[in-house]
């Protein structure tokens, strides 16, 4: 992954990091390009803010090196790091206006008064704030303190911008608001940009690529398509998405469930045949009424999602969930098949060629 | 509801103090009579006020002498303890080592020792045959000062018995800033004590307005450390009270001096009344 040719950007090499005699991060790498955002994806204590503390300064990485444009960061304080740091709870000073926030690290490379007042303007005004500019931070919103922080972050014009779960504390709406401004604001100014997450609709909406951790290693590091697509490993399928997961034999006509039920599978990552895990997307579970080939299914349960329909079925004895219409006739019996499958061996994807192979 | 705590307060602190100050005031009647019937030097009146007493007590040499010593080393005491608290505040706050963990075990160790038994110690540690002269005499410095009975030796005590509580005071507000303010400063490019400076001292104001009034009004109104520390003479208003009252049965003249070192106290006070006042107007803007 690593290409010493385009130094620009941010590169994580080998990093390793105990903390409390445990490992957090472990032989870390990670290379994010210029002015991309890349989301750490993961379960909670999985190392996502050990490691935007090391690239922040905040703490030393035990092994490698933090590069940015090719220089190596990782003996510098936090003070004299390119990156900029949106913290969690906005970590706004209180004793201060917006404007007097905003300011701050302006105030400290001491530049002309003018200078750092259109600064900051021009920054409030990129989050939408000029109103604001002369309010207490308890005095605000949740959302605009947020922005405020993003604008105190990004009036440094960083190198590398940080920031550690900034929308956990905004209500679903809200959210999904601010990662859009988040999201048109970075491309705007092409900063490069890592966002700490554990919500995956999150990275998957906001990402150029994501980096999915796991006990402290990237399990895999891809665009959202590819990561949705073509989970590397177990871990990946089950975290990033929903996904039906059976142990099976695939054979010539199909994946045979371990409860017994012969699911016949239009596309596969490998047609190879043997013992697999198959995981299968909701979406890529196909019902139909009239019995033309598939698996027999009877239906347990419907649940209504808004804009489709989520089917808990019993396949020969394994549950089984489907997305389809929300129009579809509710009924007792179908048929299901696979319109596309990936499969697994000890947790890994096993991948035979690019193009979908269908198998009857 | 109100009534009970109402009279409380009425019984046990404004009549005796109504009734002090008309003493002061030169009316000797009522409840002054009996403390009126054996005392010395009395400046009396039968109709209206006289501030007889207070010209005498004002104008009295050695008065005022205690008056300066008492205004010296409360402002030593307070500025002393203000910054070794912070001091202590602050490394306990940025440090997390198991030095740090004993400093502040053994920083809050003095609120347990009692005040006579800390002045003592005090005393022989720095008396003339004590332990630092004695150190530095084989160190070979022979000239070095006695500070046992000075007003030196009274302010160390005085620092010695307020520290603790300014240690903990500052500590907690000092905890009380998250670690996301301070990184957030360190950040934005501050270095650690441009961060004290523009972060953590901001944040503080009320604890150090706390530790610098209390500590001031504790001085004012000490007595055990300065009679058992300090000089005969010039000493801290507490000791000479003592002595106008007991030793040369002048209660009136005691009475006065309370009055001027409570007019002191009640100027610390108002400061620390500004300070809350201050904070709670921004506090409806902060939080
Ligand atoms: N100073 C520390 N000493 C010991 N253990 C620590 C320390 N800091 C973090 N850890 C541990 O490291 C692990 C990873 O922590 P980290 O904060 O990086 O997780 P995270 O991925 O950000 O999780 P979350 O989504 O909950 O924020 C956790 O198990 C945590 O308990
Ligand atoms: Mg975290």
């Amino acid at each position: 992954m690593t290409d010493a040719q385009t130094p620009a950007g941010l590169l994580i090499d080998r990093v390793s990091k105990d903390l409390g005699g445990r490992t957090i991060v472990s032989d870390m790498q990670l290379e994010v390009h210029a002015g991309e955002l890349t989301c750490l994806l993961g379960p909670s204590g999985c190392g996502k803010t050990t490691t935007l503390r090391m690239i922040g300064g905040f703490l030393q990485p035990d092994a490698g090196a933090i590069l940015i444009d090719g220089s190596d960061i990782s003996r510098l304080p936090p003070e004299k790091r390119p990156t900029a740091m949106v913290f969690q709870n906005y970590a706004l000073w209180p004793h201060m206006t917006v404007f007097k926030n905003v300011s701050f690290g302006l105030r400290l490379r001491k530049l002309p008064k003018a200078e750092i007042r259109e600064r900051v303007e021009n920054v409030l005004e990129l989050v939408g704030l000029t109103h604001h500019i002369h309010s207490y931070p308890a005095r605000i919103s949740g959302g605009e303190q947020q922005r405020v922080a993003l604008a105190r972050a990004l009036v440094l014009e960083p190198k590398v911008l940080l920031l550690d779960e900034p929308l956990s504390n905004l209500d679903a709406k809200l959210r999904v608001r601010v990662r859009e401004d988040i999201r048109e604001i970075q491309q705007r100014i092409g900063i490069t940009t890592i966002f700490v997450t554990h919500d995956q609709d999150e990275a998957l909406s906001l990402s150029d690529r994501i980096a999915v951790m796991s006990g402290g290693r990237v399990e895999q590091y891809a665009d959202p398509r590819t990561l949705y697509r073509h989970p590397a490993t177990h871990f990946v399928a089950s975290f990033v998405g929903a996904m039906n997961f059976y142990t099976g034999t695939l054979g010539g006509d199909g994946f045979r469930l371990a409860g017994g039920a012969q699911v016949p599978v239009d596309s596969l990552s490998s047609r190879t045949p043997g013992e697999y895990e198959i995981g299968v997307r909701p979406e890529d579970v196909t019902v139909s009424s009239n019995g033309d080939g598939g698996a027999e299914a009877s239906v347990v349960r419907e649940i209504q999602r808004g804009h489709y329909k989520e089917l808990v079925l019993d396949v020969g004895g394994d549950e089984m969930r489907a997305f389809v219409a929300p129009d579809l006739p509710a009924v007792d019996r179908l048929r299901v098949r696979f319109s596309r499958g990936v499969l697994y061996r000890d947790g890994v994807l096993q991948e035979q060629s690019e193009s979908p192979v269908a198998v009857r | 509801m109100v009534l009970p705590p109402v009279a409380v307060v009425a019984v046990f602190i404004g009549f005796p103090v109504g009734a002090a100050i008309a003493y002061t005031l030169g009316r000797a009647g009522g409840p002054n009579s009996t403390v009126a019937l054996l005392a010395q030097r009395q400046h009396i009146v039968h109709h209206g006020v006289t501030t007889a007493a207070y010209r005498e007590v004002l104008g009295n040499p050695h008065v005022r002498a205690d008056l300066w010593a008492t205004v010296w080393v409360t402002l030593v005491t307070i500025v002393v303890v203000v910054l070794l608290s912070w001091a202590i505040g602050l490394y306990l706050r940025l440090s997390d080592t198991r030095i740090s963990r004993i400093v502040s075990a053994l920083s809050v160790i003095p609120l347990f020792i009692p005040v006579v038994i800390a002045s003592y110690a005090i005393l022989t540690f720095y008396a003339s045959q004590g332990f630092i002269k004695t150190l530095a005499y084989h160190l070979g410095w022979h000239s070095f000062p006695t500070l046992g009975y000075t007003l030196t030796a009274v302010a160390i005590g005085e620092i010695w018995v307020n520290v603790p509580f300014g240690v903990l005071m500052m500590s907690s507000g000092l905890n009380s800033v998250p670690n996301a303010l301070i990184e957030a400063a360190r950040d934005s490019g501050a270095s650690l004590p441009r961060t004290v400076r523009s972060v953590l001292l901001p944040m503080n104001v009320i604890p150090t307005v706390i530790v610098a009034t209390f500590t001031g009004i504790y001085v004012l109104g000490s007595f055990t450390v300065p009679y058992l520390t300090g000089p005969s003479a010039p000493n801290l208003m507490g000791v000479s009270m003592a002595n106008f009252f007991s030793a040369f049965n002048q209660p009136q003249q005691a009475e006065v001096m309370a009055m001027i070192v409570f007019v002191l106290a009640v100027g610390i006070g108002t400061i620390y009344v500004w300070a809350n006042v201050r904070a709670s107007k921004r506090a409806s803007i902060t939080s």
